[in-house]
């Protein structure tokens, strides 16, 4: 391997693994010492990348690295033993000649490092965090995102990223958040909360041309991924929402490469080769929403999901079954009453009632705040008015949908569409 | 469950009566049974002790060193586990890789609750 690809590897690497080591060296060190696991990690990396650079890359750099940060780890508590206090169950058997290995061996196993990672999950989420801090946590913790990454795919800077972070383990610092998952009736609101981090996280990725293509993409497996490692944990009982938020990453997941052309220009669904979604990632989709569905609940991810199943399942934009879909959006709008779904609801009227209808909707939440600077909103009335035969106004709401659209990606399509009003 | 004493004692520095690969190969015997307790949560803490040792009687200053030459039985070591009972405790003992290797007595003692 030459000297030039073993960055490269390394950053591979990190990505890969970090997310597993920092979860196994925070049961270790405690929540408390996060920031170390987060130190040992990066120590154990720059070494790799120094002596692999010169003396060539191990045959299994993981499990090299691995053994570093073990080797680390364990220099760390029992030089420090008495300089720091560990609230992790587990330290004090890295005090002894005898426990030292087996504990390692054990901790360090596959079904101990899923667990960990479940166990990070919750203590990310936790609800002592706020919700923006959640998000950059769990990716700097769980994902191996850069500072730099983190910030791009939130269109913040590097400072604000840092900031949330500092704040974030602080906080668990400070609440003393166990590194568990929780148990007993506590369980179930706790998930919610990992559930919406990962759900946000997932449309992080998935909003269209918000940046760096291929960050956006791994931002959605890695939602995907985190989500998986909870749907196999066997303590979790009632994973209805787990299984329905799987379907409905996956399902849209399988759309991701056919939402551009060749040149990144964004195309609607109508304009997407359908040859293009990704099969295999389809038929998970399917068989999660399925085996959401025995659970006999509704939240608001199995709806969201049946919707994209439906869009999956139709053979061409024509034949979507608009219907469907609309009563969909009609039970969705039950459980929560936000714009967003209401604007997102019109559409699917447009396509069943027509669009007076659907403008006459859309006049009901035209004030409303988090509407009224929302660029999609004024797209989605020129599509209407586009119905209707009447262009002018069409024209004026693109014009304004334009205006206020913060990406150039989209607003190239917006431009597409304005050429339609003439 | 109840917590349990394992006092592991043995002749002398007896570990080096074994030969590299023996020891070797006891080290790996012992890091197995030692991770199954850890998975199975029974185990709290182990720890071998050193040979030298100290005793003494009462405050007024005598202090005799160990280990003694009249037996040269030493505690090589404890395990401190849980278990369900004395019986169960005992089969944990029983199964200590230690015996196939080195003459060695376990002591199993229970620890008394408070209020036991």
């Amino acid at each position: 391997m030459t000297d030039r690809s073993v960055p490269k590897l390394v950053e591979h690497l990190f990505r890969e693994q970090s997310g597993r080591l920092i979860s196994v060296l925070t049961r270790i060190f405690g929540t408390e010492n996060l920031d170390m696991a987060e130190d040992v990690v990066q120590d154990s990396l720059i070494e790799a990348l120094r002596l692999w650079s010169s003396k060539g890359v191990p045959d299994n750099p993981a499990g090299w690295l691995f053994r570093v940060a073990k080797n680390k780890a364990l220099n760390i508590v029992n030089r420090e033993k008495y300089k720091r206090k560990y609230s992790s169950d587990i330290v004090h058997f890295l005090h002894s000649e005898w426990t030292a290995e087996p504990a390692l061996n054990h901790i360090f196993s596959e079904q101990e490092i899923l667990d960990d990672q479940l166990r990070m999950m919750f203590t990310c989420c936790h609800p002592s965090v706020s919700a923006d801090s959640q998000v950059a946590l769990t990716l700097k913790t769980l994902c191996g995102f850069t500072i730099p990454e983190i910030a791009k795919a939130f269109l913040t800077t590097e400072q604000n990223i840092k900031k949330r972070l500092v704040r974030a383990r602080q906080k668990i610092r400070i609440e003393k958040v166990p590194f568990q998952v929780p148990s007993g009736n506590q369980l179930g609101a706790r998930l919610q909360s990992v559930l919406e981090t990962i759900y946000l996280l997932f449309n992080e990725g998935y909003s269209a041309s918000k940046g760096n293509d291929v960050v956006r993409y791994e931002l959605c497996e890695e939602a995907i991924r985190l989500s998986e490692i909870i749907a196999g944990y066997e303590k979790i009982e009632d994973k209805s929402d787990v299984f329905a938020l799987l379907a409905l990453m996956y399902l849209n997941a399988s759309r991701f490469r056919s939402r551009s052309d060749d040149s990144g220009n964004i195309l609607t669904m109508a304009e997407q080769d359908r040859s293009l979604w990704d099969p295999v990632f389809m038929r998970k989709g399917f068989f999660y929403l399925e085996r959401s569905i025995a659970f006999n609940r509704l939240s608001m991810y199995h709806i969201l999901a049946t919707i994209s199943a439906y869009h999956c399942a139709a053979a061409d934009f024509a034949s979507t079954d608009w219907k469907s879909i609309l009563s969909l959006y009609d039970k969705l709008s039950e459980i929560d009453q936000s714009p967003l779904i209401l604007l997102n609801r019109a559409i699917a009227l447009s396509k069943v009632n027509g669009a007076t209808e659907a403008l006459a909707e859309l006049k009901r939440i035209e004030q409303n705040p988090s509407i009224i600077s929302y660029h999609l909103f004024y797209s989605t009335r020129a599509e209407f008015y586009l119905d209707l035969n009447d262009p002018g106004k069409a024209k004026e709401s693109i014009e304004k949908a334009i205006a206020l659209c913060p990406l150039e990606p989209e607003r190239v399509l917006l431009r597409r569409k304005l050429e339609l009003c003439k | 469950m109840q917590d349990y004493l394992l006092l592991i004692r043995t002749e002398g520095d007896v570990w080096t009566d074994l030969s590299p690969q023996q020891l070797n190969e006891h080290i790996a015997k012992g890091t197995s049974y030692i991770g199954n307790l850890i998975k199975e949560g029974k185990l709290k803490s182990a720890a071998p002790l050193d040979v030298a040792s100290k005793t003494t009687t009462d405050g007024n200053g005598t202090i005799k060193d160990g280990p003694f030459n009249e037996t040269k039985e030493v505690i090589a070591g404890y395990f401190h586990i849980v278990a369900e009972n004395m019986d169960e405790a005992l089969e944990i003992a029983k199964a200590n890789p230690i015996f196939s290797d080195i003459p060695t007595k376990i002591e199993v003692h229970q620890m008394r609750p408070i209020g036991g």
